[in-house]
């Protein structure tokens, strides 16, 4: 009955239903959940009301899916349901250069917007290491940032309004320069749990006359880590300032061959974009607090292209990995700018203490761990101490003051971890909002919210 | 709280929104009372809470480039905290020493550097808020990056003090910007599109444009029936020195006739602007705000100019060419000709702008105005958020869009 009702709604070529096609969708980067019941990839909106209604005429729930590349679980359909991608609906919907604005749909590839603008001199943001392959909605359900968000700021920022699909199948709009409840900002990071994002107005920006690339090179991730956040005490925010250790460079080099030293305990890449006066000024500011805290070579990236080689390196700096062992967790969690050598050094000790291999990349200047736990799932030894070594990460991460997630969402895998960051008040607030939005717990169930810990549980009486 | 000499705490009103859930007591949340103007009156009986008693730094941290605060602080001394390492938050409210932080971000205000620095909503990384049930509900942390569950703390902000009233706001904080320099420039009515134009080519974006109409009384310079135009400048001085150039170089190629320039005081004549956006003239005046599009915000002003003298009342415009923003002020000689206008004229300038809103203005006809524009899209949602979070309807009743 659910597979002939989706069939006739939004066409064969739109529903998959046979075990073979439906199992891809049960995984995302993180894990894998039960088969959905049935895959179906709307063409447009009107298709996504369609599917909304029949899935919850049947009792089913939906799992929206952009292209799978979440770390935490955020797309899998752990209840089985109905799995919604919306790969297919990605076009830019209108392009308006001179307001500095486009309106897109959600399976629109994050990297396309910007090329599609780079020819008026313009730019989306928001730059997740998978941008050349996760989606605009996908970010907006993680509210996804990425290196350049350290000066840019995160995709909250930079989405001006958006097309939901409700839990009753019904459209609505939200856009941030109208009076009223700052919806948006409430829809964005949700992960899917509050309603289908079917096209979102985004912000673009100018791209800046002039940027520049550094690299330093520090002795070992306690020098570099300090130097980091001097920089920013400085009151010195580049556009990205970035950090790889020794163990992520080798493999980065090994990957790419992108200039990166493979001789230097950690290294900061530094990029700032702004006017070409003042760069001179910029670089001396920095290389000298860098000099300070033990850098022991600086040196710019002399072109376009070397630029981009060391960008490559570091946004592809995960999939290097493979390099080092046949499987790796990323964990992703945030503390304070300042706690960052502390952080680092007891991701060391974890690390040291469960007798893994880890390797650190991350977003250095917001404070934005990301270390990569190397193992081999075949050992379940290791496995379990993978498991166990991410949860310290995380205690350690709450105990600085810092917070489970950063950017990758808490999606399945994080949600027990909500309750070491908020009270029992905390949660029954975001559960309040959940109640408005999808009562029946449509959409993405059993994400975010601690499990056992159902929703009217948690409000107070 | 009114008739109270205890010191308000986040505690003293959790107590109080409990008790009045329990009574059903309507209560009224203010700050500085700077943008009182905003909003429907309230009208019902009520309990008055202040949150000025709530003004201390609950965590000065230079070195993350973050700053937690209570809510009735003002942005004045928010202001003076932070330059003492050199950083800011550019909130550019009306009345900065008396108004609070919680009542900016409360109130949902947008100023004119935002296009720049971001919206005053997007410095917010966490807040402790109490909820009209007495609850006291943390959201974010002070960290600068933070996806765990919902934005709640952006969802209190602009929420006009309906769903919570906020307690503290954590806050990123930005490096100052070392210099500023504002330019006056006189601006014929011929130059004026021409002018406008220019901004968006320059390499150096200004970090506030207006182009002002009227507004004597509050603003210096005398410019007759010609605008004036007023561009804000921060930076580096070899930026601000290229910048001045290439401001110059535009604008004569526009045919704009002179450019002062002043450096001591840019920043406080750019606040003397901001200070405009809310000024009245007695009580015979309402000011609208319209969000327009920098390209099209010249015909819009015409057209809201061309409305107000078919009713025979006087205006004065700021634009912020950087954002769009039209700020449209009414007014008339005695407030009994005024009143009897306002009302028509409000209905006849929201079938031309729906979205127009009123953010200043003490006319008694104000209840009778849409001072939140046209019935919004999405106000299901929000009565149903209202409904969660406040379902005896104390926290500030009527007072928001829609009647929230």
């Amino acid at each position: 009955m659910l597979h002939e009702r989706l069939i006739d709604a939004l066409g064969a070529d739109a529903v998959k239903t046979a075990p073979e096609d439906v199992r891809a969708y049960a995984f995302d980067a993180y894990t894998d959940g039960r088969p959905p019941a049935a895959v179906v990839l709307p063409a447009g909106t009107r298709e996504v009301c369609a599917a909304v209604k029949i899935a919850l005429d049947c009792g089913e729930p939906i799992v929206p899916r952009g292209s799978g590349t979440g770390l935490c679980g955020g797309a899998v359909p752990i209840e089985g349901g109905i799995v919604m991608s919306l790969a297919r609906m990605n076009r830019v919907l209108a392009y308006e250069p001179a307001r500095r604005r486009a309106r897109v749909q959600p399976g629109l590839i994050n990297l396309d917007l910007s090329r599609a603008t780079a020819r008026d001199g313009l730019f989306y943001a928001p730059d997740p290491s998978s941008q050349r392959i996760s989606t605009i909605g996908g970010n907006i359900a993680t509210n996804a940032g990425g290196p350049h968000c350290l000066s840019y700021g995160t995709t909250v920022n930079h989405v001006l309004g958006l097309e939901i699909v409700d839990d009753n199948g019904e459209v609505f709009t939200t856009d941030v320069d109208r009076a009223g409840y700052d919806l948006t900002a409430a829809l964005v990071g949700s992960e899917g749990t509050l309603g289908i994002v079917t096209a979102a107005w985004v912000r673009l920006m100018r791209l800046p006359e002039a940027v520049r690339v550094w690299l330093a090179t520090f002795a070992d991730v306690d020098s570099a880590s300090d130097a980091v956040s001097a920089i920013i005490a400085a009151g010195i925010v580049p556009t990205a300032l970035e950090m790889m250790d020794a163990v992520a460079t080798r493999a980065v080099e090994a990957a790419f061959a992108a200039g990166y030293p493979t001789d230097a305990g950690a290294v900061l890449l530094i990029e700032h974009a702004g006017f070409e006066d003042e760069m001179n000024a910029y670089e001396s500011e920095i290389a000298r607090i860098a000099r300070e805290h033990g850098a022991n070579s600086w040196r710019a990236a002399r072109s376009a292209a070397e630029r981009d080689a060391l960008w490559a390196g570091r946004k592809g700096a995960a999939g290097a990995m493979g390099r080092l062992s046949p499987n790796y967790y990323l964990q992703d969690v945030c503390v304070r700018r300042s706690t960052l050598p502390k952080a680092l050094h007891a991701v060391e000790e974890i690390a040291r203490e469960y007798r893994l291999t880890v390797a650190n990349v991350f977003h250095a200047g917001d404070g934005n761990l990301h270390p990569l736990l190397c193992y081999d799932k075949r050992d379940a030894k290791q496995v379990a101490a993978v498991i166990e070594s991410g949860n310290e990460i995380l205690r350690m991460a709450v105990d600085l003051g810092g917070t489970v997630s950063g950017e990758h969402g808490i999606g399945y895998e994080k949600r027990e971890a909500m309750t070491a960051v908020y009270s029992t008040e905390d949660l029954a607030a975001m559960a309040r909002v959940r109640d408005v939005f999808d009562p029946k717990r449509a959409f993405n169930p059993e994400k975010i919210f601690p499990a056992g810990v159902r929703c009217p549980e948690v409000v107070p009486a | 709280m009114s008739g109270s000499r205890a010191r308000v705490t986040a505690e003293s009103i959790a107590e109080l929104l409990a008790q009045c859930s329990r009574e059903g007591r309507a209560v009224s949340v203010c700050g500085g009372n700077t943008l009182q103007g905003m909003g429907r009156p309230m009208e019902h009986p009520h309990v008055t809470l202040s949150t000025l008693d709530l003004r201390e730094i609950v965590e000065d941290a230079p070195a993350d480039l973050t700053i937690a605060v209570q809510s009735g602080i003002t942005l004045r001394a928010l202001a003076t905290q932070l330059a003492r390492h050199s950083t800011h938050v550019p909130f550019d409210a009306p009345h900065a020493a008396d108004a609070t932080v919680g009542g900016t971000l409360a109130a949902g205000w947008l100023g004119p550097r935002r296009h720049l620095y971001g919206r005053p909503r997007d410095f917010v990384i966490g807040s402790v808020a109490v909820l009209a049930d007495g609850t006291i509900a943390r959201a974010g942390g002070m960290v600068v990056k933070n996806v765990s569950g919902y934005d709640m703390s952006r969802l209190y902000v602009g929420s006009f003090g309906t769903l919570a009233v906020l307690v503290q706001v954590n806050l990123k904080t930005l490096a100052a910007p070392g210099h500023a320099r504002m330019f006056h420039l006189r601006l014929p009515e011929r130059t004026r599109e021409r002018a406008l134009a220019q901004l968006s080519r320059l390499t150096v974006t200004p970090s506030a444009a207006f182009w002002i109409h009227g507004h004597h009384a509050t603003l210096d310079g005398d410019d007759g029936d010609e605008g004036r135009m007023s561009i804000l400048l921060e930076g580096a001085p070899t930026v601000l020195e290229r910048a001045t150039r290439d401001l110059r170089s535009a604008m004569g190629s526009a045919g704009v006739p002179e450019t002062y320039v002043i450096d001591a005081g840019a920043r406080e004549s750019f606040e003397r602007i901001v200070d405009a956006y809310v000024a009245c003239v007695g009580e015979r005046s309402v000011t609208y705000r319209i969000a327009c599009f920098p390209d099209d915000v010249l015909p819009r002003v015409d057209a809201c100019s061309a409305l107000s003298g078919r009713f025979e009342l006087r205006s004065d415009a700021i634009v912020d060419a950087m954002n769009g923003d039209l700020i449209f002020r009414v007014n008339d000689l005695d407030a009994r000709s005024f009143g009897a206008k306002i009302e028509m004229f409000d209905d006849a300038l929201h079938d031309q702008e729906p979205q127009a809103i009123v953010i200043a203005g003490n006319h008694r006809s104000r209840p009778l105005l849409a001072v939140w524009g046209a019935q919004v899209d999405g106000i299901d949602k929000m009565r149903a958020l209202k409904a969660q979070f406040d379902p005896k309807n104390i926290l500030n009743p009527g007072r928001f869009v829609g009647g929230l």
